[in-house]
């Protein structure tokens, strides 16, 4: 097999492989799956350099408050254009 | 509910609440107009002018109404807009906003003065940089970031040493620290009734009567034909008020609220938390200004406000990248605090407990766990 062809079956593969094994990211205490807006209000929250991150049941827990305003504080940055929420 | 962000706004003082209710309700007429029903409403706006004068040590016909404290600092600087401004590089945007309108738009150059490690404006480098053109001089009093005071009296001295003008934005002084225009030497100060717990959209510009200022709006001979329009005499009648009672009680509001910042500081230094005071000593009463190190303002911000305490910040994030306010770059705060910058500024309804809880909850956000509660 060529240089050229094996090169791009590999790169092709890459490819593949990112686009079938997206990061799932789990709550670090409960294992919970996270959306990504979760993900965003942990980076917002906690901090942008975050490497575990929480579900949001776990956050309210965290920072005794509830759920509730944890989802307003997820639609308050989405109104303030904030990119992470993308 | 904790609120600690009275440099952003204040609770209006529940007279001057109700005082605007009544005349809104009972006094509707027009104060310009000729008849009986008007006479009141006038007696009422000259009583007005005449209690903020006095707060001030001013004359009732050097005190112009206007919105708020954007309006007055555009009026003030776009008056006198020929050739030459200087100003600071900490001032409030209405102010260094202005001085670029006439930068670009009426052949005016700008000149911002630096300031130190404190935010304070050293008196020589007003003098250095003092040109022939110069006309007006614009320093704020106290900085609505900072706090810190500004030497006004020095600075106006320096100005009228070499026959400018000399204004000040003193929309974050006025109502919480004495203020004499004539010791002082101030040509011009702006000022804004909802910092000292009077209505939002009302403020007024001092002038000294021998300038020439030039009108803001034109129209019917209001304000001694300087700023036509129908005045909000009950907004005009509640700020009056506010500032004279805020200003009777001036020495018991100061001495609480530096108590309130001195608890917090005392309380983030027993939780060992690593922080810097901005400002220096010579600051507003009851104003704190927080950096903590490696750490994101706006998260503070949004985690204090999760447990309804009110707070503001230096820095905001800004499609995905953090903005640094002016007034922080220009202080020169270290790099691995001044991200983490947050203001806190006490006001009449605060406690001391307020204090001690805003210091724990800090205290917890920051991740340390050896502190009291």
């Amino acid at each position: 097999m060529s240089k050229k062809i094996k090169f791009g079956i590999i790169f092709l593969s890459k490819i593949f492989r990112g686009n079938i094994l997206k990061k799932i990211f789990k709550c670090k205490f409960c294992g919970a799956p996270l959306h990504k807006d979760c993900v965003a209000l942990n980076k917002k929250l906690i901090g942008r350099n975050v490497k575990e991150f929480v579900c949001l049941t776990c956050m309210a827990d965290d920072f005794d408050c509830t759920e509730e305003d944890l989802r307003d504080k997820i639609e308050e940055f989405k109104e303030q254009g904030c990119t992470l929420f993308l | 509910m904790i609120y600690a962000d009275n440099a952003a706004t204040t609770q209006i003082d529940d007279d001057a609440l109700n005082l605007m209710i009544e005349l809104q309700k009972n006094f509707f007429a027009n104060p310009s107009s000729s008849y009986k029903l008007s006479r009141p409403i006038k007696k009422i706006l000259n009583e007005s002018r005449e209690k903020i004068a006095a707060c001030i040590n001013a004359e009732p016909q050097e005190i112009f109404f206007t919105s708020g404290g954007t309006e007055s600092n555009n009026w003030a600087i776009k008056s006198f807009a020929e050739k030459n401004i200087i100003t600071s590089a900490i001032e409030h945007k209405s102010i260094i906003n202005s001085c670029l309108y006439a930068q670009n738009y009426l052949h005016c150059t700008a000149t911002f003065l630096p300031v130190d490690n404190f935010g304070s404006v050293n008196p020589d480098d007003l003098q250095k940089n003092i040109l022939p053109q110069t006309k007006i001089i614009s320093v704020m009093f106290a900085n609505n970031e900072v706090g810190t005071i500004q030497p006004i009296k020095k600075l106006a001295e320096i100005a009228h040493s070499h026959g400018k003008i000399f204004h000040t934005d003193a929309v974050q002084a006025v109502g919480h620290i004495p203020i004499d225009v004539k010791d002082l030497g101030i040509d011009m100060l702006s000022s804004s009734a909802h910092k000292f717990n009077g209505p939002k959209g009302i403020g007024f510009l001092y002038a000294a009567k021998n300038l020439n200022l030039i009108p803001f709006h034109d129209g019917g001979g209001q304000e001694f034909s300087k700023r036509a329009g129908t005045e909000n005499f009950p907004a005009i009648a509640a700020m009056a008020l506010a500032l004279e009672k805020n200003c009777a009680d001036m020495k018991s509001y100061s001495e609480k609220v530096s108590a309130c910042s001195k608890i917090l500081i005392e309380r983030l230094k027993e939780n060992n938390v690593d922080f810097i005071l901005n400002g220096g000593e010579n600051r507003l009463p009851g104003h704190l200004s927080l950096s903590f190190k490696n750490f994101d303002g706006e998260t503070i911000l949004h985690r204090l406000d999760l447990k309804n305490i009110y707070v503001s910040t230096g820095s905001a994030c800004n499609a995905g990248q953090i903005k640094i306010s002016h007034v922080l770059k220009a202080m020169k705060i270290p790099a691995d605090y001044v991200q983490g910058t947050i203001r806190v500024t006490f006001g009449r309804n605060n406690t001391f407990d307020d204090a001690e809880k805003i210091a724990d909850a800090i205290t917890k956000i920051i991740g340390l766990k050896n502190f009291k509660s």
